[in-house]
């Protein structure tokens, strides 16, 4: 095969084929973060569970811009189903992290796998961003809510859980990242399809 | 009659572009939930808040417009009753009333872009937009491929149900062997089947391509994006310290 | 003109080291413009591979190494790239359900052209032509997750038809259609000839197209067997034939098989209340009030692609809540629950119900629980399936019929009275179709007994004493 850099058809197809078992995955999780309070598992759950397809996918990944792209399209599908514009900044940084990362490995290592998908994960933090920012602002525009209402979310919500998720992304990630290679190894490999 | 292909792409035509229905997702996620401009926005955000509804309401998607609207009642209900309930439960039911009456009307314009847009149309109209095929092609897969997930995954729990495996108790790992593996498996064989049949089929070629759905701005999208316009006319002014109202 | 000259081919990564045996053996094989060569043979005689050689699948897609040449009206297919050859060769493939990459039949049609940015009028008008010469004006506009298998391999062809490929491979069309679709896929495949096409298939099921080719090349293990047209190919015996093996060349329709519902010496089985249908939809998909059907006997399903057989097994395994019938079995009555416990089906994607990590374990999770002796129970049951070679390979890993044979182990395994099948020869050869054929009876003598919803007229002449047709009622 030739040592082409430019991705062709068929990284494209993978992109969509790994991405649409990504995506389910993270749909049926968002499915029990409708209920509010269950908001924070998704950034244990989703990375822990999309490890399975992504350490797959990563075994088809060996030219630069797959796992940017794949992350790119994970903004605009958040974009589409109405979880605001900041998923796609952390997408990119996030998708550009763990690009550089694994192509450090040079597309081989495992650990570098890993890690790589630690970083990918963090993109999910952008979901929770729209809660965070502008936090003043947003609060004193429910001000008929009363000064009850800002002091509670901010002892429920405050500022410092912002880093504890953006963490808990990555380190839920790193475990997902395990899972995923384990198996893969269990499984995937045996069965010809990594 | 005989058949004509064209006809029939022009009767199956949406009643907003794809453009317009992705331009007013954004303008909701950026006011409505992101929470953008001042005092002058606010009676413009009110209204804003009600068009994801009322373009359901007009294309007849009573299910979804039934949920959304119970989603927000849900939200609001709580809201209201917070301050009655007993301090744990007071905060709980202002987080979940917070969240929800911030996050559903944007949640319900992307349900009503993505129950509204057939793929093609949406594949169009980002081609239209000049997104790069590196973009569009991974998407037109996933499109592609979600009806086939769940229908595998359909498969796969009658095939365990018949084959007596029962995992009531039993423990996550093996939930996740049992139906994510074999799901994966055959997701992914199915995939590269159609992978090599879009591929004898010339996709991926340098040429630009075309495409045969019709999408394109008429009277609805341009009184739409005024408004859209409009909004972010008002916020520029505001931002600039004019009082309007 | 498409010519491979002394091409030999082996699948695998050659720098990894784990090369597969010879898929293709220097083989010469040349098709003038406008023939129509059938390539056939046995699974794994390189058929597919050499049509995957001729559209650029190999080696742009499926890894490997090749020897010798392989070109196109000239043009060497693996210098090229896999767009460039798309222009002139469009594939129809096996599998109706991974083909599409459309949602919609008119985007599918559009695809080819559109790939190649054909300005849009001209699609339009290359569409509607197509449609009225296929006369498929019924499937336009419709979603290809609700069409049969039948009709999507009719999309299938109109879209290599609107793409206006000059050269048009088939590589086994026919696998999952029944009688009428694949009489239709034949007057495509004449639309075709007519137009002065090329056209390449490669079938196990070879009788529909027999009397169409020009030339048959039969294939045995990588290398060109023999080449038969014009009179020789004629005078062929289906005798002869099952020595290469080949499958039939007389068309056979499973109604004209005459085999009867039920005899007047058989035990029988009621089942009373077979109704599904489903919400929105104005006609049932099942609708048997009462049905007897042979205990201990095989009994042959016939039907055409959605007359309600897969439903109907799916029902009388109690995979669907909506339908409450009840089936009455040597004497005891059994409910949707019971009867989960006491048939067993082997599906057509055999590759869903498969859940293990091993061939063994596959087998062991079957067996009642708490059996003493499992594991030499398993190993005997692998074994008589011819399955005893490899208990650690991963169940995923195997061939379609060797999965096959590891849900039947399966299915002895867990002692289950009712053995549901459906269609398990599509895509095999005459060799595995007769394996499959003798397996069943082996287990119908052991007591089983056997269901099998299927097209293939010559399963049912091997094996079946029982037929029921499912026809539009």
């Amino acid at each position: 095969m030739k040592t082409d850099n430019k991705l062709k058809g068929r990284d494209l197809i993978n992109i969509g084929i790994y991405g649409a078992i990504y995506f389910v995955i993270l749909f049926a999780v968002a499915m029990l973060g409708m209920i509010p309070i269950f908001l924070p598992l998704l950034s244990v759950l989703v990375p822990i569970l999309g490890g399975i397809p992504f350490m797959l996918f990563l075994t088809k990944v060996k030219k630069p811009g797959m796992i940017f792209i794949m992350a790119m399209i994970m903004g605009i599908l958040m974009l589409l189903t109405g979880m605001g514009p900041w998923p796609l900044l952390t997408c990119a940084i996030a998708g550009l992290l763990a690009e550089i990362c694994f192509k450090s490995g040079e597309y081989r290592s495992a650990k570098k796998a890993v890690l790589s998908y630690g970083l990918f994960s963090m993109w999910i933090f952008g979901n929770y961003l729209s809660l965070f920012t502008d936090y003043e602002g947003y609060f004193a525009q429910r001000a008929d809510y009363g000064q009850a209402y800002i002091d509670a979310v901010q002892k429920l919500m405050p500022l410092w859980m912002a880093p504890v998720l953006l963490i808990a992304c990555f380190v839920c990630g790193l475990l997902g990242g395990l899972l995923g290679r384990a198996l893969l190894k269990k499984h995937f490999e045996k069965a010809g399809l990594a | 009659m005989a058949y004509s292909s064209e006809r029939s792409q022009d009767a199956r035509r949406g009643f907003l572009d794809p453009r317009t229905k992705l331009t007013l997702v954004l303008v909701l996620a950026v006011f409505v939930m992101g929470g953008l401009g001042g005092e002058a926005l606010r009676p413009v955000k009110t209204i804003l808040s009600a068009l994801p509804f009322a373009l359901l309401l007009a294309e007849r998607q009573w299910k979804r417009f039934a949920r959304g609207i119970l989603m927000l009642g849900i939200g609001y209900g709580l809201l209201t009753v917070m301050p009655f309930l007993p301090r744990a439960l007071n905060y709980l039911a202002l987080l979940c009333g917070g969240i929800l009456t911030r996050f559903v009307v944007t949640v319900v314009m992307g349900e009503y872009l993505i129950a509204t847009t057939s793929v093609s149309e949406f594949i169009s109209a980002m081609e239209h937009l000049h997104v790069p095929q590196a973009i569009t092609i991974p998407m037109s897969v996933m499109f592609r491929l979600f009806p086939t997930i769940s229908a595998e995954w359909k498969s796969i729990r009658r095939a365990m149900r018949m084959r007596g495996i029962h995992l009531g108790g039993a423990k996550a790992s093996q939930v996740l062997e049992y139906q994510l593996v074999p799901m994966m498996t055959s997701t992914v064989r199915i995939g590269e089947e159609l992978s090599a049949s879009a591929l004898t089929r010339g996709l991926g070629g340098p040429t630009r391509r075309t495409n045969i759905c019709r999408i394109g701005f008429r009277a609805q999208d341009a009184v739409l994006l005024a408004g859209c316009v409009f909004v972010v006319g008002v916020w520029t002014l505001e931002l600039c310290g004019v009082r309007l109202w | 003109m498409v010519e491979l000259k002394n091409v030999s081919f082996r699948y695998g990564m050659e720098e990894s080291g784990n090369l597969h045996e010879a898929s293709l053996d220097h083989v010469d094989l040349t098709v003038q413009d406008g023939e129509f060569v059938l390539l056939t043979g046995p699974s794994g005689c390189g058929k597919t591979t050499i049509l995957r050689l001729i559209n650029g699948l190999i080696p742009h897609f499926y890894p490997g190494v090749t020897k010798g040449s392989v070109t196109v009206n000239g043009r060497s297919v693996q210098e090229r790239e896999l767009y460039e050859t798309a222009l002139q060769v469009g594939s129809v493939f096996q599998n109706p359900r991974s083909q599409f990459y459309n949602v919609d039949t008119t985007g599918e049609l559009a695809f080819g052209c559109e790939n190649r940015g054909l300005p849009e009028k001209e699609i339009y008008a290359r569409i509607d032509d197509t449609v009225r010469r296929f006369g498929i004006e019924k499937l336009m506009d419709r979603n290809i997750f609700r069409l049969s298998d039948g009709e999507k391999q009719k999309i299938a062809c109109a879209s290599v038809d609107v793409a206006g490929s000059e050269i048009i491979l088939l590589d086994e069309p026919s696998a999952n259609l029944d009688h009428t679709a694949t009489l239709a896929l034949r007057e495509m495949i004449r639309l075709w000839r007519a137009r002065g096409k090329t056209i390449i298939a490669a079938e196990h099921r070879i009788a529909y197209l027999w009397d169409l080719i020009d030339r048959a090349v039969i294939l045995r293990d990588g290398k060109i067997l023999k080449e038969l047209s014009g009179e020789e190919k004629n005078a062929l015996t289906d005798e002869e034939l099952s020595v290469m093996g080949l499958r039939s060349v007389t068309p056979e329709a499973p109604d004209e098989i005459n085999l009867p519902a039920l005899k007047e010496s058989d035990r029988t089985m009621v089942l009373r209340d077979f109704v599904l249908s489903y919400p929105g939809a104005k006609q049932p998909v099942l609708n048997l009030p009462e049905l007897r059907l042979a205990v201990g006997e095989i009994t042959a399903i016939t039907g055409a692609n959605g007359a309600g057989k897969t439903s109907f097994l799916n029902c009388l395994c109690g995979l669907e809540k909506r339908c409450r019938g009840t089936l009455e079995y040597e004497g005891k009555r059994y409910d949707r629950k019971a009867r989960q416990k006491l048939c067993f089906m082997v599906m057509q994607d055999t590759g869903n119900q498969l859940f293990t990590e091993s061939v063994l374990d596959e087998v062991l999770i079957s067996l009642p629980k708490d059996m003493a002796g499992g594991k030499e129970r398993a190993a005997e049951l692998l074994k008589r399936l011819d399955l005893d070679g490899f208990p650690d390979r991963h169940p995923q890993s195997l061939s379609g019929g060797q999965k096959q044979r590891l849900a039947l182990a399966c299915a002895l395994a867990s002692g289950r009275k009712l053995l549901l099948l459906d269609e398990p020869t599509s895509g095999l050869d005459f060799a595995h179709m007769m394996e499959t054929a003798e397996l069943l009876k082996q287990l119908r003598d052991m007591g089983t007994t056997i269901l099998v919803v299927t097209h293939d007229s010559e399963l049912i002449r091997a094996c079946c004493g029982r037929k029921l047709s499912f026809d539009a009622r």
